[in-house]
């Protein structure tokens, strides 16, 4: 079961080309994860936030990261 | 292929295969997706969990009776949405003409673009490709003359599968084929055409059509058109779709209940989703519906009632909805219940002239504002405050109304 996090957290991203985003690692709980994979990614709005989901994989496990594009804060949404 | 040529284009078990793609280490293996409900049935199975016999709509200890080993995800609508409309999106380059009949369906009518395409197999297998290649998914497309054709030809290869009823094959496909396969032939229909001896779409087509229609009435005629493979439904894109014709929100609960307190709190959230999707759209509804169904799972209540004037507040629609509440007898305890205003009103109402009624609007749309900002239910009434009435992750059940824009881009929580 995947566990519910919400912690912000700090995210390497390469932005472009164009209106991509690509996140490259995090740092989660004091370890630096690589973003090995972009599994999935969607967005949607909550109120006028635009959030951005990235379900990524270190390749031993899945998180989802959640970026506010509104305020501009990257957050830890879940991890296995 | 010479006359209209449609295509029904039907993502592969779509839940399933979204999770599959957003998780690695699920795909290759049988999952289903479920509501986040105590009370939950499979929404979508994939395709490993088919071959065992799990279905959309089986409760979950029979899919894992079925299947034993099954891995049940708790779905999250916002994925599917935001898929199903960058698809749609997708479609756009093919044909403007695109008709999205559900979150994972979509009708496009290409005549127009094969003078773009080389042949209709050609677009087919250009937007399979393109689905598979940015989304991970793959998709069944049939095409056919009509709409009805084309979504029976999706479904005759799946998965992944690219169907093609030419007009001079309508005939032989039609012949035998059992009525049920028909888009719009339910089981009951099913059960009362068998009563007349009609098994196939063959013998569908040629039952004398007067007396389908002293059986069924208007819907004979179109059941014989539908036996011999007739369809001039259009198809209808969003933008030229009817207006709405009524706006609603029902719910499962999570346990069934029967005090009237729990009931009105039911009744004010589904009001107050109801007027804030009424007041962002600028309708008001003259007519206010309530429906129930018992816990027998059976027995459906549906009752309305029409006010002199139409409205769209919350509080006036559940004021309605309650005054309705109470002319009925409650027989059994509920599982489900919903609020609709129907009767639509799209031009802007007056202002009321009194002072506290005036009010009542003003703070209605100074909870809208904060709402729109913050997200729903940011600020909303005390009594909702109580119990888990929000969920956090959209995980309610889609509503068939669902479309990528416009009022029936049903909110999903």
């Amino acid at each position: 079961m995947p566990e519910r996090i919400r912690e912000q957290i700090r995210v390497g991203a390469v932005f472009g080309p164009g209106p991509c985003i690509h996140p490259v690692w995090f740092d989660w709980r004091r370890r630096k994860h690589t973003v090995k994979e972009v599994t999935y990614h969607w967005r949607h709005r909550a109120g006028n936030a635009l959030l951005l989901h990235f379900a990524v994989t270190d390749g031993s496990a899945l998180f989802e990261l959640i970026y506010n594009a509104t305020e501009l804060e990257a957050t830890d949404g879940e991890a296995p | 292929m010479s006359g209209r040529i449609i295509m029904h284009v039907d993502q592969d078990a779509f839940f399933a295969s979204v999770e599959q793609q957003h998780d690695p280490s699920l795909r290759g293996k049988p999952i289903a997706v479920i509501g986040s409900a105590a009370r939950t049935v499979i929404t979508t199975a994939s395709y490993e969990a088919r071959a065992f016999g799990v279905r959309t709509g089986m409760a979950v200890w029979q899919a894992r009776q079925k299947c034993p080993h099954i891995i049940l995800v708790t779905g999250d609508n916002r994925k599917y949405t935001y898929t199903s409309a960058r698809i749609v999106e997708m479609m756009q380059q093919y044909t403007p003409q695109i008709e999205v009949f559900s979150i994972d369906e979509a009708f496009l009518d290409v005549t127009g673009s094969l003078s773009l395409y080389s042949s209709p197999e050609r677009i087919a297998h250009l937007l399979k490709d393109e689905v598979r290649h940015r989304f991970g998914l793959s998709c069944s497309v049939g095409i056919a003359p009509n709409k009805m054709l084309a979504k029976l030809a999706s479904d005759m290869n799946k998965p992944d599968g690219l169907t093609v009823i030419r007009p001079e094959e309508v005939e032989t496909v039609l012949e035998t084929l059992p009525i049920g396969k028909l888009c719009g032939i339910g089981a009951r229909m099913e059960r009362q055409l068998n009563l007349l001896g009609i098994r196939t779409c063959g013998e569908l087509g040629r039952y004398p059509v007067e007396r389908l229609k002293r059986k069924f009435g208007v819907t004979g005629e179109k059941l014989h058109l539908m036996g011999r493979g007739i369809d001039d439904s259009p198809v209808i894109p969003q933008e030229e779709a009817e207006e709405v014709k009524s706006v609603g929100h029902s719910t499962t609960l999570d346990r069934d209940i029967e005090g009237r307190d729990e009931i009105l709190r039911w009744l004010l959230q589904l009001s107050e989703m109801v007027g804030r999707r009424a007041r962002r759209y600028n309708v008001w509804g003259k007519t206010v519906t309530l429906s129930i169904r018992y816990a027998d799972f059976d027995t459906w209540v549906e009752r309305q009632d029409t006010l002199p004037s139409p409205i769209n507040q919350s509080a006036d629609i559940y004021r309605a909805a309650v005054a309705i509440l109470d002319t009925l007898v409650l027989e059994q305890p509920i599982r489900l219940i919903g609020v609709r205003i129907s009767n639509l009103r799209y031009e802007s109402n007056q202002l009321p002239l009194f002072e506290e009624e005036l009010k009542k609007v003003f703070l209605a749309g100074a909870m809208d504002q904060v709402n729109d900002k913050f997200g729903d239910f940011t600020i909303t009434y005390g009594s909702l405050m109580e119990g888990t009435r929000r969920e956090e992750k959209g995980a309610h059940v889609i509503s068939p109304a669902w479309r990528p824009s416009g009022i029936r881009n049903v909110d999903v929580k």
